[in-house]
């Protein structure tokens, strides 16, 4: 009896120490912060549907996504809206990243070095929209600074790329909230000036915790301060069971529910 | 009369005069012909390039050819298509519209640049046809097909008559794909669009990326090389006088490849430093002439100060001397220059080796030298001027003479 008992309060500890939900204490450990912020937006699984709004001086165009994630490294995405790109699919497995068109009906590998262009046009790129964890795996980070904000720390962190990653920013700087919200992140180039910024606003509470829904990204040269993309969450559930065959290029080649 | 006396003291010592015209005529032939043949090469470059890419003169939007978006676009082709075809020197015009877009074939993807061609007009504006290497180019009857540059081909792993499908955005921010049967390879000689470039035919691109009735840039070949700054500014002007189209540009080759006119000019620079050692070592042989002449000649010239001879008189004369040398040389040197360049621009010079390369390449292997009047009279007009500030040294040297000193010098 005693034995259970044991067991079950190591368990419990074990759980405690593993969960990234644990709001972390006075200086938490930089990668360790980045690394609750990334798990905090994507959780376990997630399922979302995301308007997107591409905004420029004279032009603008809306399209409405459905994605799903799972873990840090795996996620599907398709345009339900409009009806001209309705169908079109985007499958990333750790690395590789394929689309799928059906007025062609084709699956297309995207190369790794396309990963970081446009995508659709808008001010994310494929790597933005997947969540990419490459921030996670090929930067060092450092904590800058400190503010608090609403009676909670913001942390500045302060990202640098491994000397042999392949990555295409020459630094990137990132602002956390203490229970792991980012609220901005920027990207920098190789002589470190900004090249564009994403904010997040509103935080809400969707998904069963607060959660910023309001995502817009603005490029530092764009011809005129109203270029923007702005992504707007409709819904978004976490941990939610998926099927074990959602994420493979044959779901990719259908619609998706 | 000093015309007279410096006419007979020309031809008193024959041979050094000989030699000396000999050496002006020399440097100014070589210079008409150096120059003729410079004018010549950067005429074959600057056509080759022009029509590899850019045409003479290019209507695009404004910022265009700095961040080439889709969205930048000319509306209306067809008022600028009149507006081309209206104006004096413009020989042809085509529309073209291009894209970034990926590029896969079964066991491959790149990113590439996918361009809208018109068929029919682009053989008359480019070199787009001439470099087709294998299969065909784009014909009118052509639809869902496309040429690709031989290094994407290798890339892609494809070849004749396979299937490729592009996929991008369209003008509308929507997805634009299509599946393509390549019908022809193209070797430009230009590796980076050998690398990434892919053309269509225009009816087809506008339709798979919703670019409705309007293309990118509206390109137009001239007559001649001359006639390019002219014709731009004709365009310029006439554009702003179209109602709703005042977001286009005109630019010329020069402003579009602003890379190429500056090798021109280190070329040229280059040129102008031996041209200017040549000349140096001219004006010193005639320096040299002169002051021998002075020399040997103060007992005369104290002589015909003691008859009353003012010096302005002999310095005259001097300086007619001088004169009569330097136009026997030029007009030789003139004419012979103009003689070898006619010839060589007549019969072209073979560029041996190279020349199975570069006619690959759409350049004629036989490069002519391009006679004009600019090229025949440049150089000897620097020559000349040189050769009569040189003169004039013993001319005033004269000045300064005694007679009776000058009688009783050796």
């Amino acid at each position: 009896m005693k034995n259970i008992l044991q067991i079950t309060l190591v368990y419990i500890l074990f759980q405690l120490m593993a969960s990234p939900l644990t709001v972390l204490a006075e200086t938490p450990d930089a990668r360790q912060l980045v690394g609750l912020a990334w798990d905090y937006m994507r959780g376990e699984t997630s399922v979302s549907v995301v308007h997107m709004t591409v905004h420029r001086a004279t032009w603008e165009r809306k399209s409405t996504i459905k994605a799903w994630t799972r873990g840090r490294d795996t996620s599907i995405f398709q345009i339900i809206a409009p009806k001209k790109d309705k169908g079109n699919g985007t499958l990333k497995l750790e690395r590789d990243m394929w689309t799928f068109n059906p007025k062609i009906n084709r699956v297309i590998k995207i190369p790794p070095s396309m990963m970081s262009q446009s995508w659709m046009g808008s001010d994310f790129s494929n790597n933005d929209l997947s969540k990419a964890d490459s921030i996670l795996n090929d930067y060092t980070h450092e904590i800058v600074a400190k503010e608090a904000n609403e009676g909670m720390n913001v942390y500045t962190v302060k990202s640098m790329p491994k000397p042999d990653a392949p990555v295409i920013w020459g630094m990137q700087t990132l602002k956390i909230r203490e229970d792991g919200i980012l609220l901005f992140q920027s990207f920098h180039d190789e002589d470190l000036e900004p090249v564009k910024e994403m904010t997040t606003t509103q935080i809400t509470n969707m998904g069963g915790k607060p959660f910023p829904i309001r995502w817009t990204m603005r490029s530092i040269d764009a011809e005129s301060p109203e270029d923007y993309t702005l992504l707007e969450y409709e819904t978004l559930e976490f941990d939610v069971p998926l099927k074990k065959n959602l994420f493979t290029l044959n779901a990719l080649k259908k619609p998706l529910r | 009369m000093e015309i007279i006396m410096a006419w007979r003291n020309v031809w008193r010592n024959p041979r050094r005069t000989i030699l000396t015209v000999m050496a002006i005529a020399f440097a100014c032939l070589i210079l008409v012909f150096m120059l003729s043949f410079q004018v010549g090469v950067y005429e074959v470059m600057i056509n080759a390039a022009v029509k590899t890419q850019t045409g003479h003169i290019q209507v695009t939007a404004v910022n265009y050819h700095k961040d080439q978006k889709i969205r930048k676009v000319v509306e209306h082709p067809e008022k600028i298509k009149t507006l081309v075809e209206s104006v004096p020197h413009v020989t042809a015009h085509t529309f073209r519209a291009s894209s970034f877009a990926l590029l896969s074939s079964e066991t491959r993807t790149v990113g590439g640049m996918v361009t809208g061609i018109d068929p029919e007009k682009e053989p008359k504006v480019s070199s787009a046809a001439a470099v087709i290497r294998k299969g065909r180019f784009l014909n009118a009857e052509d639809k869902e097909a496309a040429v690709i540059g031989t290094l994407l081909a290798k890339n892609l792993k494809i070849n004749i008559g396979d299937e490729l499908v592009i996929l991008g955005s369209g003008r509308d921010g929507s997805i634009a794909a299509g599946i393509l049967e390549v019908v022809g390879i193209f070797s430009s000689g230009m590796d980076d669009y050998d690398r990434s470039g892919i053309q269509i035919p225009l009816t087809y691109f506008q339709e798979t990326f919703a670019m409705g009735d309007a293309v990118h840039q509206v390109v137009a070949i001239c007559d001649s090389l001359w006639a390019v700054t002219e014709t731009q500014q004709h365009i310029s002007k006439a554009l702003k006088e179209i109602e709703g189209e005042r977001e286009l540009v005109c630019r010329s080759w020069n402003q579009i490849m602003p890379g190429l006119v500056q090798s021109i000019q280190m070329d040229l620079g280059g040129g102008i430093i031996f041209y200017g050692i040549l000349i140096v070592v001219v004006a010193f042989s005639i320096l040299n002439t002169f002051l021998m002449a002075v020399f040997e000649r103060t007992r005369e010239f104290g002589t015909l100060l003691a008859m009353g001879a003012r010096p302005g008189r002999l310095s005259k004369m001097l300086l007619y001397e001088s004169g009569f040398l330097t136009l026997c040389g030029l007009v030789l040197g003139i004419c012979a220059g103009a003689a070898l360049t006619l010839w060589a621009q007549h019969s072209g010079i073979s560029m041996g080796e190279a020349e199975g390369m570069l006619r690959q390449y759409g350049i004629p292997g036989i490069i002519r030298p391009k006679l004009s009047l600019l090229t025949a009279i440049a150089g000897p007009v620097v020559v000349f001027i040189i050769t009569m500030l040189t003169a004039v040294y013993p001319a005033v040297k004269v000045h300064r003479l005694n007679p009776v000193d000058a009688m009783h010098a050796a």
